[in-house]
């Protein structure tokens, strides 16, 4: 009650404030989540910040109005794909938001390219999404799996490793995030002297490959893991001892705020870029991560809550630059900069993917748990259009 | 590498270790299988019971033994609630309908445990025994790992004596050669089926546990392991504790050193293994019936 | 048994006529489901083929349908053929996959029959995975329909395509009913009743086997291509156990052996999952729960209980009930045993 009065005052005073001329409109969201399926915790995560970032910035919308609808995408592209026609078609959804697999967003891709409706991606991070697949319609605001790992390329060499070894899950994103990380690597001078892909599925058992890869004797181990396999990884690498030798980096999935403290001391020394980190001073972030732990059980707010978080926000400063004007909107959507948690970001209009920094950060182990700094940022890290023609 | 030997050494321990967990979980469910015909789906959702039931148990006591102790408690009787709901009237039903019930079970399972563990991963980081690593020929390696084969080889002994040298392994060996004789000779076949399932849900339940501070837990990760460990079962022969032990070791081994060696075929290896054993056995590896 | 086959007939009319009137009402939504169901009925079809005549219970089938789909995405987009040539193409060469697969799974039976058909499966699966020509784990995307504008159909029509589909699956009924009817359907009836007996007979058992499974494996192919066409996107998770697992279901839960059974449960299970999926995130759980007390009945599925239901109106006598309730209890339960 409290809190619609305040939006009401709020409200009350940009009436005031614009002269009352904005129309009043009513915009239908259409929430598109894993909330079951191996994908059910990044789909919480996504729509708790999703939650929260209406919550925050919604006194932004003016006399404008946002309802959502939302609908469970599982891992499954067909009846996802079903579901995003009845948003679009029967629901009048204005904009769609969400989608956590790639797998997914593929299966939806030529729809929401050839309809009229703009989707949000809250997750999906295939690079062809705003590369060669991609389309006015979609607007990536979460990441691209190459724009992650290229600036930790650079970086690593610049550290004075020469050799790595690369570890990722065998699947699409797995390659595309090491493909990333090799080519800035082997640019800058660095070598590549051994690799391997274990199942993305199976016994999660990854001593056999630690024991090989070790015995290759590299500089440094960059890998891409992320849940619960990350926490086994990761846990094993430490059990293993070969963190005392050879350090371990990643992307930041590895040592994610959504599960580093499972990790605990495992993760000590893990050093890992991430387009968000929890210990980024601003007071943007101190507000998200102060909002989240109260509506959330104390849980730190991880770079997926942060991308529902965003993705509300967006939609939210699309309205708000639009006034009201429902045609203007889809167009203001690509246009949006503001600073959020994760610092400064704008959507780069030749291929609608997010430009961000990204955080190098690291990982160590006092007083009983894990504490997360930031070593280096890179700044503005903009993919290039890697075949977009809009 | 290959010529090194402490390499081989480690591989061989991770093979043990990935194949004692193997038999943690296929054990129960091949004497279950072998003693009824019955197939239980729902084995897999009993492991990540074990896992998360542990969890909450090491947060609230501070300490693993305790979980390791009360968790397979707790998961048995879990499975004896669903033994006198659902598992007994199916005894009679047929495999398909049996398959189908548990199938529904997993579904069911799956759900309760995103109500009341959320969907984040969990784990315990203190307290954990054996947490550090030791030296083996100059070679770091987990003690968790050693813990864990020690587990299996210490169960495996357990039912080996428990079969062979008491009266209720006497019934269930009757039982799972000729259940229509066994009961004829006065063998309660119905209530020695209820120990057996009891015996497998613990082993279940222990294996998620153990498994818990090394791998993680979290709601789903039952359905994941399920695969491997009925190819473990099949593989071993339905019904026989030297069949699951066979089996796990084969299986065990064969994901290790063929993720050494074939890693680009590391995701089918298991499959291709059982459909070479299944064509050349048709009945698995040491069946405990003819 | 000649009544039994009439109220199985008049619950496909139900089921066909139900399916119509849901079309003349539906919105975008509603063709989607339209156009799944009748996919997933065709698969079940021919699923129950296999598992509820020739005793093959196979959790291997849904690898037989996503193969025929990337057989159909392979031919039409990668290579340029004419859908309509790579609809048939697609169907046989599941088909002989099938036929290659079935001469090596029938040689063991029961659970190990379950469990070897689930690996090759997941082979197949993890093949299609990692194959990166045909999209990996992202899938391939920019798959066309049919091209019947000759005729005046445009199958790019929501509505049309839906209409098409339950017109084929219905085609497909008819024919179905026709095989079973002839004298080689009576054989797998034999073969699924008594295969000690047909052995007996002098009956080539495992050749009869595996034919009715590469026939079954076609037509799963078959389904494939159709369910390429209506999402026009395609994943691996077409050929994933648990996909084989879901049409297992809706041919038991619907009832096993009696070939409308999978239509109706092909319309239940899917409806049931979109609708509870509305409603609650826990929606496994209320499937699940449904799903056990429907087995936990004690009949033959949906279409067991509606013959009960049926005879129980009619006042008739209990050993009728047994008769529509194929296949008996003790039947299944020698199916593991043997």
């Amino acid at each position: 009650m409290k809190r619609r009065t305040a939006l009401a005052l709020a409200t009350a005073v940009g009436v005031a404030l614009t002269g009352g001329l904005a129309a009043a409109e009513e915009y239908k969201v259409g929430v598109l989540l894993p909330f079951s399926g191996v994908y059910a915790g990044l789909g919480a995560h996504i729509e708790n910040g999703f939650k929260l970032g209406l919550e925050h910035f919604g006194a932004d919308l003016g006399d404008n109005t946002i309802t959502t609808i939302r609908a469970d995408t599982e891992a499954n592209p067909g009846s996802t794909l079903a579901k995003s026609k009845k948003m679009v078609l029967q629901d009048k959804a204005d904009v769609l938001v969400g989608i956590v697999s790639s797998a997914v967003l593929g299966g939806m891709r030529d729809f929401i390219h050839n309809s009229g409706t703009p989707l949000v991606v809250a997750n999906a991070g295939n690079n062809d999404m705003t590369g060669v697949k991609c389309s006015p319609n979609i607007i990536r605001v979460s990441f691209s799996n190459a724009q992650i790992n290229r600036p930790m390329g650079t970086w690593l060499a610049k550290q004075g490793k020469k050799k790595v070894y690369l570890m990722a899950p065998d699947y699409a994103a797995g390659h595309q995030m090491m493909e990333a990380f090799r080519k800035t690597f082997t640019e800058a001078g660095g070598e590549i002297i051994g690799e391997a892909y274990p199942p993305l599925q199976g016994t999660k058992d990854y001593g056999p490959y630690l024991t090989a890869a070790k015995a290759t004797n590299p500089d440094a181990i960059y890998v891409f893991f992320a849940g619960g396999a990350a926490i086994t990884f990761v846990k094993q690498y430490h059990g293993f001892g070969i963190g005392k030798d050879i350090p371990l980096y990643g992307a930041g999935f590895l040592t994610s705020a959504a599960y580093v403290h499972v990790q605990g001391e495992a993760a000590d020394g893990t050093v890992a870029s991430l387009h968000y980190v929890p210990a980024i001073d601003t007071p943007e972030n101190k507000r998200f991560q102060e909002g989240y732990q109260a509506a959330y059980e104390g849980k730190l707010g991880s770079e997926f809550a942060v991308q529902g978080y965003d993705a509300a926000r967006l939609i939210i400063e699309a309205i708000k630059a639009s006034g009201g004007d429902k045609a203007a909107f889809k167009a203001a959507l690509s246009k949006v900069s503001f600073s959020g948690p994760r610092g400064p970001l704008r959507i780069d209009p030749a291929t609608n993917n997010v430009v961000q920094n990204i955080y190098v950060f690291k990982n160590e182990f006092k007083d009983g748990k894990i504490v997360q700094t930031v070593l280096d940022t890179a700044t503005d890290v903009q993919d290039a259009p890697n075949g977009c023609a809009m | 590498m290959l010529a090194d030997s402490s390499f081989w050494i480690v591989q061989i321990l991770n093979s043990l270790q990935l194949s004692m967990l193997l038999f943690l979980l296929s054990v129960g469910l091949t004497v279950i299988f072998g003693l009824m015909n019955f197939v239980n789906l729902a084995h897999g959702s009993l492991y990540a019971l074990g896992a998360l039931v542990g969890f909450t148990i090491a947060r609230a006591t501070q300490s693993m033994w305790a979980a390791y102790l009360l968790a397979p408690v707790i998961v048995t009787a879990i499975g004896a609630v669903l033994y006198m709901l659902l598992i007994d009237r199916l005894r009679s039903a047929g495999p398909m309908k049996q398959v189908l019930v548990t199938f529904g079970l997993i579904f069911v399972l799956l759900d309760v445990q995103k109500y009341v563990w959320g969907t984040d991963q969990l784990g315990v980081t203190s307290g954990v025994p054996f947490s550090g690593s030791i030296e083996i020929l100059g070679q770091i390696y987990p003690a968790y790992r050693l813990f864990i084969i020690a587990v299996g080889v210490a169960v495996f002994a357990l039912l080996y004596l428990l079969l062979e040298h008491t009266r209720l392994g006497a019934e269930v060996r009757a039982g799972v050669d000729d259940p229509e004789t066994a009961s004829c000779l006065g063998v309660n076949v119905e209530r020695t089926f209820f120990v057996v399932f009891l015996i497998g849900c613990a082993l279940a339940g222990l294996a998620g546990v153990v498994a818990m501070p090394e791998f993680s837990a979290e709601a789903g990760m039952g359905v994941a392991i399920l695969v491997p460990t009925l190819v473990v079962v099949v593989v071993g022969g339905l019904g026989s504790l030297r069949g699951a032990l066979a089996g796990s070791l084969l299986i065990g081994t064969t994901l290790t050193f063929g993720t050494v060696f074939v890693p680009q075929f590391a995701g089918i290896i298991m499959y291709a293994l059982l459909v070479a054993v299944l064509l050349v056995r048709p009945a698995g590896l040491f069946p405990a019936r003819g | 048994m000649a009544h039994v086959l009439q109220f199985r007939h008049a619950l496909a009319l139900v089921a066909l006529a139900a399916l119509l009137i849901f079309w003349t009402q539906a919105g975008y939504f509603g063709m989607e489901i339209l156009a799944e169901i009748a996919v997933f009925a065709i698969l079940a079809m021919s699923l129950d083929l296999a598992a509820g005549y020739a005793g093959l219970v196979s959790l291997g089938h849904a690898a037989l349908f996503g193969f025929g789909a990337y057989m159909f995405a392979l031919f039409t987009v990668l290579w340029g053929w004419p859908a309509s040539l790579a609809v048939v193409l697609a169907t046989l060469a599941t088909g002989a996959i099938a036929l290659i697969v079935g001469a090596v799974v029938t040689r063991v039976q029961g659970v190990f029959f379950i469990v070897i058909t689930l690996a090759i499966g997941e082979m197949g699966y993890e093949f299609f995975f990692k194959n990166r020509a045909l999209g990996g784990d992202d899938g391939l995307s920019g798959i066309s329909r049919l091209d019947l504008s000759a005729i005046g159909v445009d199958l790019n029509d929501p509505g049309i395509f839906a209409l098409f589909l339950i017109v084929v699956a219905a085609i497909t009924y008819l024919l179905l009913v026709r095989l079973l009817a002839s004298p080689y359907g009576a054989v797998l009836t034999g073969l699924h009743d008594n295969p000690g007996r047909m052995r007996a007979l002098g009956l080539p058992v495992r050749t009869y086997q595996t034919s009715i499974f590469a026939f079954s494996g076609a037509l799963a192919g078959f389904a494939g291509t159709l369910s390429a066409q209506h999402t026009q996107f395609i994943t691996p998770n077409l050929l994933h156990w648990t996909t084989s697992g879901e049409v297992l279901v809706m041919v038991i839960l619907g009832g096993l052996g009696t070939l409308v059974g999978p239509v109706i449960g092909a319309v239940v299970l899917t409806l049931l999952r979109h609708e509870l999926s509305n409603v609650t995130d826990y929606w496994g759980f209320w499937l699940g729960f449904f799903l056990i007390l429907i087995v936990l009945g004690g009949k033959n599925g949906i279409v067991g209980w509606l013959a009960a239901g049926w005879n129980a109106l009619r006042g008739a006598r209990p050993d009728d009930d047994q008769a529509a309730d194929e296949p008996a209890e003790g039947e299944e339960a020698s199916d593991a045993a043997r």
